[in-house]
C-alpha cells in the first residue's frame, strides 16, 4: 500500500494540484449485545479504502473508493481533481492551508490486551453473567449488556511530504436495566449511557469497568426509579455527576468552539455557534472556576491520537481559561482566520469522508472539592446523574438535558430519588453559575462514541474529562 | 452499476460454500456525490464508491454476522468464514425462526439514469443557480445537494433472491440574513424533478419575512406546522414507538395501548414501502416483501412493524421491516405516511386568530419519557407569528417540550397536500407528511435569536 500511495502522490504532483493528501484506512469493529439472556447481536465488520483530498484551481475536491488497485486509485485522484474544478465554479477566494510541521512518523495507542484476540466465549460469559444479575427482579423487563471494539489503522500522506502511520484500539462496554410498571418504563445504566464507557485502550479497560459487580446496584436503582416521583418544577441548586456533565461539556462547549462551525460551514445541518470570533478573549463564558481544554495528547482518551487527519501533531489547548473564552479547535484552513497554526483537530470517521474539526478530549479541569464535602455544603438541591436526553439550539445557547436519575439534597445529605429529571438553561448563564468542581479523585475521562457532524453524516469517537460540579439557580423539572 | 446478474451470481456462489445450516448475504453498494455550500460558496464536495456485504449464518439457532466492504470473491469467502466462526462460538437465540423463504416482489421504478449519471459539475451549476438568487437578495446561502445510485440485493440459502437498483437526490437550503433564516428542501429519486429555483425562492422569502424577529414568552399556543416540522415529530415517534422491539420491551407509547384511542379521530399513520408515490422500496433486509402496516387509524393505536425475530416472539409473521443483519433493533417503519385532510397551509393561516407558524424543528430528542412520547426540540429557520388570519412577523426561536399523544389529539386541521420529507433512512425511505394545525402546543423555553 505504501508504494501505491507514494505513486499516487507523485501522480497528483504531476497533475500540478495546489495540494493533495491521501488517507488509507482499514478498520475492524466488533459489536456484542446481550439482552434478557440472549445474545442479540454478535458481529464483526471490516472496512477499508482510500480517500483523496485535493485543492485544485483554488477549490476543494474529495473522492474515495473501497477498491484499492492502482488503476482505481488513479481514477479516484482524477475524480477528486474534477470535483475541485466543479467547486471552483462558485469560488469566492482560493482555499489555503496554514503551514504546519511535516512529519514522517508512526503512532500506536496504548493497550495491554488486544480485544480482538480475546475469545468470544470469554466476552459472552462476562456479559451473560452481568445480564443474569440485571434481570433478577420481576420488574426488570429489559436487561442489556454490551461491548464494542474498534481497531483502526491509518496511513496519511501528502504532497507536502508527510507520511504517518497510526494504529488505534478502542474498547467500550456497559450495562443497563429497564424497569416497567404499567405504561411507565425507567432505565438505569452503568457506567454511562448509551452502552457504557469507552477508552482508547484494550480489553483491560472492559475488565476494569466491573460490570458484574455493579449489576445489582444498577438493577435496584431502575426498580426504585419506576415508582419514584418526577423531579419537581423549580429553580434549584444542582450538582451534576461526571457522566452527565460530560455531555454538557460536549454540547455547550465542545461543539460551539469548533472553528469551522463558528465560520458557518455547518449552518445547514446542525447549525452555527454563538461563540463568534468577536467574542474571543472577551466573553465571560463561565465562572472563574471553569477551565476547559482540548487535549488530544491524552492517549487513553477516546479523543486522543498521534496526528490528526491533516498530519498535524496532537496538542493541548485552552478553550476556556478561568471562565474566559480564549480558544477554538482549529484546522489548517480555519486557523488562518485567527492568524494561527492549526491546533490539530481535523478527523474523518473513515477513508470515505473528509476530515472535519472534531472534538478531541474536551476536558473540564478538576477543582478542589471532595464530592462528600460538596453535598454537605449544599443545603437544598438535587444531584443529577447519567444522560437520558439531549437537545440544544442551532447556536448552542438554549439547552435541555434529561437525566436517568436525580436525588434530593436536603441539609447536606442525599435523599429520595426522582425520575424524569430535566434541567435547562442558556449556555453562558449556566456556566457562570458554576461555583464548585470536584477534585482529581472524582475526575474521569468519559468516552462518547457517537458524536454526529457533517453531511454525509460522520460519527466521531470523542471524550470529556469531568468531575461532579455544582451550579446555582438552574431551572429543573420542565418535562411536563 | 455492477448489475443484477453479477451481484446475485457472486453472492450465490459464495453462500453455496457455506458450511452453516442457513446462510444469508445482503449487498448494499453504489456511488454518490454530495456538494456542500456555506457562506455562498462550495466548501466541501465529495464522492464515494463503496459497497458492503453482510453475511448472516445460522448453526441451528446460533447466529453469526460478519461484513466486508470488499466485493472480491476471496474477501467475501473470508467474511463468510468469519460469520461461521462467530456462530460456532455463539449461544442459541430461541427467537430465531430460520431465514425467510423465496418471495415475489412488486416491480418498482426506483432507478433514474439522469440521477445516476449526474456529475459534480451539474451539481455545482445547480448550487450556483441558488447562490445567484440569494446574492440578488443580499442574503447568504448554505446547504447540500446530493445525487447517487445504490444497488441492494438479498440472497439466502432458502432461495431468496431480491435485487433493487435505486437512485436518490436531496437538496437542502438554509438562507440567512442579519437576524433571520429561511429553509427549504426536496427529496426525490429523479433529479429532473428537482425544483431548484422554487427551493431558492421559498427559503429566500422565509428569510426576508422573518427578519427583525420578536421575542415571545413560552406557553401553550396554537401551532401551524409545515410538513417538515410534522415529519420531524413523526421521525422520533417512529424511532421510540412504532417498532416491534420498543413495544415488546414496554418503552413504546403504544405499550398497553394497542386498540385504544391515543390521538384525534382525524389522525391516521401507516407504513407502506411499495407505494411509488414516495421513496418506495419492495423488500426488507431479510428479503421479506414490505407490507402496508396501519400504525394509528382514526386515532386508535393499531400496531407496529416487525422483522422475523421479533414477529416470531409473538407468533406472528414479519411485516417486512427488518434492518441490516448487524442490527438488533427489530422492525422499523422506513416508509411512513401521514394521511392528508381537506385543509391547506393557506386555509390554516387564514383561520388562525393567534398561532405560531413553524417551518421546521431542530435537534429533537424523544428519550425524555418514551411511554408518553414526550419530545423536546427547538424551532428553526422560519418561525412566524400569525394573527387575524395573516402572518405578522418573525419570532425568535422557542423550545417545545410536549407529549405527542396530547399534540396529535389536538389536531384541528390537516392539509390535503403532502410532502415527501427526508428521514434518517435516506435512500430506502422517507416520511410523507401534510401540514397540521394543532391547539395547545407547549413551549417551555426560548432562545436569543
Amino acid at each position: 500500500m505504501k508504494d501505491r500511495i507514494k505513486e499516487i502522490i507523485d501522480y497528483l504532483k504531476k497533475k500540478k494540484v495546489d495540494y493533495a493528501d491521501i488517507r488509507h484506512q482499514k478498520s475492524q469493529v466488533e459489536d456484542i449485545s446481550v439482552k434478557n439472556g440472549n445474545v442479540e447481536a454478535l458481529s464483526r465488520n471490516e472496512d477499508q479504502g482510500i480517500g483523496i483530498r485535493v485543492i485544485a484551481n483554488g477549490a476543494w475536491g474529495f473522492a474515495a473508493s473501497s477498491i484499492l488497485s492502482l488503476e482505481e486509485m488513479r481514477r479516484v485522484a482524477d475524480n477528486a481533481i474534477e470535483i475541485a474544478q466543479a467547486s471552483a465554479i462558485t469560488k469566492k477566494e482560493d482555499a489555503r492551508l496554514t503551514p504546519t510541521d511535516i512529519h514522517q512518523d508512526k503512532y500506536q495507542s496504548r493497550y495491554r490486551i488486544d480485544p480482538f484476540e480475546v475469545p468470544i466465549d470469554k466476552k459472552l460469559e462476562l456479559l451473560l453473567k452481568a445480564n443474569a444479575i440485571l434481570k433478577n427482579n420481576p420488574k426488570i423487563k429489559v436487561a442489556e449488556s454490551s461491548m464494542n471494539f474498534f481497531r483502526t489503522e491509518k496511513i496519511f500522506a501528502s504532497t507536502e511530504g508527510a507520511y504517518i502511520e497510526q494504529l488505534k484500539l478502542e474498547s467500550g462496554a456497559g450495562i443497563s436495566a429497564t424497569a416497567v410498571e404499567g405504561t411507565e418504563a425507567q432505565k438505569r445504566s452503568f457506567p454511562n449511557s448509551p452502552r457504557g464507557d469507552y477508552a482508547a485502550r484494550g480489553y483491560e479497560f472492559v475488565e476494569g469497568l466491573k460490570l458484574v459487580e455493579n449489576a445489582e446496584k444498577t438493577r435496584e436503582e431502575a426498580v426504585e426509579l419506576v415508582s419514584a416521583p418526577p423531579l419537581p418544577d423549580t429553580v434549584a441548586t444542582i450538582i451534576i455527576g461526571g457522566n452527565q456533565l460530560a455531555l454538557q461539556v460536549h454540547e455547550s462547549c465542545g461543539h460551539p468552539t469548533e472553528l469551522d462551525r463558528v465560520l458557518g460551514t455547518e449552518i445547514s445541518f446542525a447549525g452555527g455557534s454563538f461563540m463568534s470570533i468577536d467574542k474571543l478573549n472577551q466573553l465571560k463564558y463561565g465562572s472563574d472556576k471553569v477551565t476547559i481544554v482540548a487535549d488530544a495528547t491524552i492517549p487513553e482518551g477516546l479523543g486522543g491520537f498521534g496526528y490528526d487527519d491533516e498530519g498535524v501533531k496532537a496538542q493541548r489547548v485552552y478553550l476556556i481559561k478561568d471562565g474566559l473564552f480564549v480558544g477554538y479547535q482549529t484546522s489548517r484552513e480555519t486557523a488562518a482566520v485567527l492568524k494561527q497554526r492549526s491546533n490539530g483537530t481535523m478527523r474523518a470517521d473513515g477513508w470515505n469522508r473528509i476530515p472535519l474539526i472534531r472534538m478531541t478530549n474536551i476536558n473540564l479541569e478538576p477543582g478542589e472539592w471532595e464530592l462528600e464535602d460538596l453535598i454537605k455544603d449544599t443545603k437544598d438541591g438535587f444531584y443529577l446523574e447519567t444522560n437520558k436526553s439531549w437537545s440544544i439550539d442551532d447556536k448552542r445557547l438554549n439547552f435541555q438535558f434529561g437525566v436517568e436519575a436525580a436525588w434530593e439534597i436536603k441539609d447536606g445529605k442525599l435523599g429520595r430519588m426522582y425520575k424524569n429529571g430535566v434541567y435547562t438553561g442558556i449556555t453562558p448563564q449556566f456556566w457562570n453559575s458554576c461555583d464548585a468542581i470536584c477534585n482529581q479523585k472524582h475526575w474521569h475521562i468519559w468516552g462518547v462514541p457517537n458524536c454526529g457532524k457533517g453531511e454525509p453524516m460522520q460519527t466521531a469517537r470523542v471524550a470529556h474529562g469531568t468531575a461532579p460540579s455544582r451550579f446555582r439557580n438552574v431551572k429543573v423539572g420542565v418535562s411536563k | 452499476m455492477i448489475g443484477k446478474d453479477k451481484i446475485l451470481n457472486l453472492l450465490n456462489s459464495v453462500i453455496q460454500k457455506s458450511k452453516a445450516d442457513l446462510t444469508e448475504a445482503v449487498y448494499i453498494g453504489g456511488e454518490g456525490g454530495l456538494t456542500r455550500f456555506a457562506n455562498s460558496s462550495i466548501h466541501q464536495n465529495v464522492s464515494e464508491r463503496n459497497s458492503r456485504v453482510y453475511f448472516r449464518v445460522a448453526l441451528g439457532k446460533k447466529i453469526g454476522v460478519a461484513s466486508t466492504n470488499s466485493f472480491i470473491q476471496e474477501d467475501l469467502e473470508k467474511s463468510l468464514l468469519n460469520a461461521f466462526e462467530i456462530a460456532k462460538n455463539q449461544r442459541e437465540n430461541p427467537n430465531f425462526p430460520g431465514l425467510p423463504s423465496k418471495s415475489d416482489y412488486p416491480k418498482l421504478n426506483t432507478y433514474f439514469e439522469s440521477t445516476a449519471q449526474f456529475t459534480p459539475t451539474q451539481r455545482a451549476q445547480g448550487v450556483k443557480k441558488i447562490l445567484d438568487q440569494t446574492k440578488a437578495s443580499n442574503l447568504t446561502a448554505s446547504g447540500s445537494f446530493s445525487t447517487g445510485y445504490t444497488e441492494i440485493a438479498v440472497v439466502n440459502s432458502k432461495g431468496v433472491a431480491g435485487y433493487q437498483p435505486l437512485t436518490s437526490t436531496y437538496l437542502n437550503l438554509v438562507v440567512t440574513g442579519d437576524d433571520s433564516a429561511g429553509y427549504s428542501d426536496q427529496l426525490t429519486r429523479n433529479v429532473d424533478d428537482m425544483g431548484i429555483d422554487q427551493l431558492a425562492q421559498t427559503a429566500i422569502k422565509k428569510c426576508i419575512d422573518s427578519k427583525a424577529p420578536k421575542s415571545l414568552e413560552p406557553g401553550e399556543y396554537t401551532v401551524i406546522l409545515e410538513p417538515s416540522a410534522v415529519a420531524a415529530l413523526i421521525e422520533w415517534m417512529n424511532y421510540i414507538g412504532f417498532g416491534s422491539k420498543s413495544l415488546q420491551e414496554g418503552t413504546s407509547f403504544l405499550a398497553n395501548r394497542i386498540g385504544k384511542k391515543i390521538m384525534g379521530d382525524n389522525v391516521t399513520m401507516y407504513d407502506n414501502g411499495p407505494d411509488e408515490s414516495a421513496i418506495a422500496f419492495p423488500f426488507d433486509f431479510e428479503g421479506v416483501p414490505k407490507q402496508k402496516v396501519m400504525l394509528v387509524e382514526n386515532g386508535i393505536a393499531k400496531g407496529v412493524v416487525y422483522d422475523s425475530i421479533t414477529a416470531h416472539k409473538e407468533g406472528k409473521k414479519s411485516t417486512g421491516h427488518s434492518l441490516t443483519p448487524d442490527s438488533s433493533e427489530g422492525g422499523l417503519a422506513l416508509n411512513m405516511f401521514i394521511e392528508g385532510g381537506d385543509s391547506s397551509l393557506d386555509k390554516m393561516i387564514k383561520s388562525a386568530e393567534k398561532a405560531i407558524l413553524i417551518t421546521r424543528f431542530h435537534y429533537i430528542n424523544g428519550y425524555l419519557d418514551t411511554n408518553n412520547a414526550l419530545l423536546t426540540g427547538m424551532t428553526r429557520d422560519g418561525t412566524f407569528w400569525v394573527e387575524g388570519g395573516k402572518v405578522q412577523h418573525g419570532i425568535k426561536n422557542l423550545r417545545f417540550t410536549e407529549s405527542m399523544l396530547k399534540a396529535f389529539s389536538n389536531v384541528r386541521q390537516i392539509s390535503k397536500e403532502r410532502k415527501i420529507v427526508n428521514s434518517w433512512w435516506g435512500d430506502v425511505g422517507c416520511i410523507v407528511a401534510p401540514a397540521m394545525m394543532m391547539d395547545n402546543f407547549k413551549f417551555t423555553g426560548k432562545t436569543e435569536f
